[in-house]
């Protein structure tokens, strides 16, 4: 159930979209705080806390009191787009690529010519993927609690404070990858994965913040994946963080996972359309 | 001699449309097994159904006596296969692709593979997406010809390719053979298929119409005259022996079937001026599949 050569493939396919995220979530959380350090903490607090209406509260997902500390300040940077967006677009990206991709150009059929189980094929990829995520995730970590530790804010926040918020990030890219490598096991073109994806995405969006704002539609929130992507509510008391942490991640591990686990059996079945 | 590729009835619908008709058909061991068709006869179908890539609809079908669905694996560890438009991995050079496709076969032959690449005179170092469509070409039939597999199956394997190349490849395939090992070869180009296959079989719009072998090919000859009088039926005792193609506007086509000397002293009783005697040729047979004489 897994080869090595396609292992090896998959990350010579990877490469450049994984250094550039690594080269950007290595310095995002630096330039995040250096800039958010420019607004000192009473001005941020008086903005926060007595110009923004209070009702606002239930868009961030934790109290505004808790957003206008140094702590709170910093986990912003992992709901921002920059991390977010990134997240999505790499387990998109990878996903996508994993049948529908080398479907469309072909070069799936001189893969499967060989010996080599559709199944390995499927894993393969997804565990190269994965492993990516979790650098990605690392090195997401690493750089703001090095940001944290040794920049502006130094001494005012623990850095392993931020671990379980880098681990909601890995689970948000697994859910996606996994997800479009479902969705790319069942397609024959990575354009229409990947718009497929891009409209779950949206949807995924809309229905958190429609569950979020409206009370009477609160249960819409359960129909987003993202409902589970919270890191900003993951920096508060460490064993509280670890708690919220299995439940968000269960979610999204566990739905890339299985949607993983769905691919590889649809792929196994399915029949390979000729190149076209 | 054994078969190493047997289908029984295999179908392969796709809703309304039939690409392959229930095919029947066996590829001896060691034999050069000659597939020809027009586009969209269900060649192509054909293979994809032997390596496990389509499920067919009914039928059924073994190679080296593996089932090619329930053990498709293990027919894909005793077969090569080129598809008829070879895409490699744009990023890879040519020997970053022959590594990873030696890795994905065991006890392939990476240096059985450079060599391969060697007498095609491709340059190994260049970028794929900076390769011609022949270059290309070459470096997937590198990878291809160099895996000792008892079964090699070559979908228009000449396409792209100068005469140089296309003489190499038709060698590498004759060496194939020498090695032991069987040739599915699929190809448009009818004078390849009768120089190189041992035996030959006609794809017609989903269905196998027609085998032959090339040895008995080249002993059937086709009899064209001119009639100058009246034209009797062929004697019983020489029914077996030849086949009226046609007859009209004063004009009748014959072929033998075998050897032409029983022929011969009937010929020279008939009313005939103009006849030209000539080998019938793959092109022959395969115009009476496709292009029918009215």
């Amino acid at each position: 159930m897994f080869d090595t050569a396609i292992w090896k493939k998959t990350w010579g396919d990877q490469r450049v979209l994984v250094l550039s995220l690594v080269a950007l979530w290595s310095a995002f959380p630096w330039i995040y705080i250096w800039l958010s350090a420019q607004i000192p903490m009473p001005a941020f607090q008086d903005v926060l806390l007595r110009a923004i209406p209070q009702d606002w509260q239930r868009l961030s997902g934790v109290p505004f009191s808790e957003v206008a500390t140094h702590a709170g300040r910093v986990a912003l940077a992992f709901v921002d787009p920059v991390v977010v967006l990134a997240a999505t677009v790499f387990g998109i990206t990878r996903g996508s690529d994993a049948v529908s991709g080398q479907l469309e150009r072909g070069t799936m059929e001189m893969i499967l010519a060989q010996p080599v189980n559709r199944v390995a094929v499927f894993l393969s990829q997804a565990l190269a993927t994965l492993a990516a995520a979790a650098l990605l995730a690392a090195v997401l970590f690493a750089a703001a609690a090095s940001a944290v530790a040794l920049g502006p804010w130094a001494g005012k926040v623990d850095p392993l404070r931020f671990l379980p918020a880098a681990c909601n990030v890995f689970g948000l890219i697994v859910c996606m990858a996994g997800i479009s490598a479902c969705v790319s096991a069942a397609d024959s073109y990575r354009w229409r994965t990947i718009g497929i994806m891009c409209g779950f995405y949206v949807f995924a969006i809309l229905a958190k913040l429609v569950g979020r704002l409206s009370t009477p539609l609160a249960w819409c929130g359960y129909l987003s994946v993202l409902n589970a992507y919270e890191p900003q509510r993951l920096v508060g008391d460490p064993a509280t963080s670890w708690r919220l942490l299995l439940g968000y991640d269960g979610v999204l591990l566990g739905i890339g996972l299985a949607a993983y686990a769905a691919g590889a059996w649809i792929f196994a079945k399915r029949d390979l359309p000729a190149p076209l | 001699m054994t078969t190493l590729v047997e289908t029984r009835d295999l179908t392969k619908r796709y809703g309304d449309f039939t690409a392959l008709d229930g095919c029947s058909c066996g590829v001896r061991e060691g034999e050069i097994f000659g597939l020809l068709g027009p586009n969209g006869a269900g060649k192509t179908t054909l293979l994809r159904l032997l390596l496990g890539f389509i499920r067919p609809t009914s039928g059924s079908a073994r190679v080296a006596g593996f089932d090619c669905v329930a053990e498709s694996l293990m027919v894909r560890t005793h077969t090569a296969y080129l598809p008829g438009e070879a895409r490699l991995f744009r990023r890879m050079n040519g020997f970053q692709t022959l590594d990873f496709f030696s890795g994905l076969r065991p006890h392939c032959r990476r240096d059985r593979a450079a060599e391969v690449a060697r007498r095609l005179d491709l340059d190994c170092s260049r970028q794929v997406a900076r390769m011609s469509t022949g270059m290309r070409q070459k470096l997937a039939l590198a990878v291809v010809l160099a895996t000792e597999a008892a079964l090699t199956i070559l979908d228009e394997p000449t396409a792209n390719l100068d005469p140089t190349a296309r003489a190499e490849v038709l060698g590498l395939v004759r060496e194939a053979q020498a090695a032991g090992r069987t040739v599915i070869f699929s190809s448009h180009v009818l004078s390849e298929v009768e120089t190189t296959c041992d035996r030959v079989a006609i794809v017609r719009a989903g269905r196998l119409v027609h085998e032959q072998s090339i040895a008995d090919l080249r002993r059937s000859h086709r009899i064209t005259a001119r009639l100058a009088g009246a034209w009797d039926a062929i004697p019983a005792e020489l029914e077996a022996h030849a086949t009226l193609v046609s007859r009209h506007d004063g004009r009748v086509v014959l072929e033998s079937g075998d050897s032409l000397a029983p022929l011969l002293g009937w010929l020279a009783t008939l009313p005939l001026d103009e006849v030209q005697i000539e080998p019938v040729g793959l092109g022959g047979v395969y115009d009476r599949f496709h292009r029918p004489v009215s």
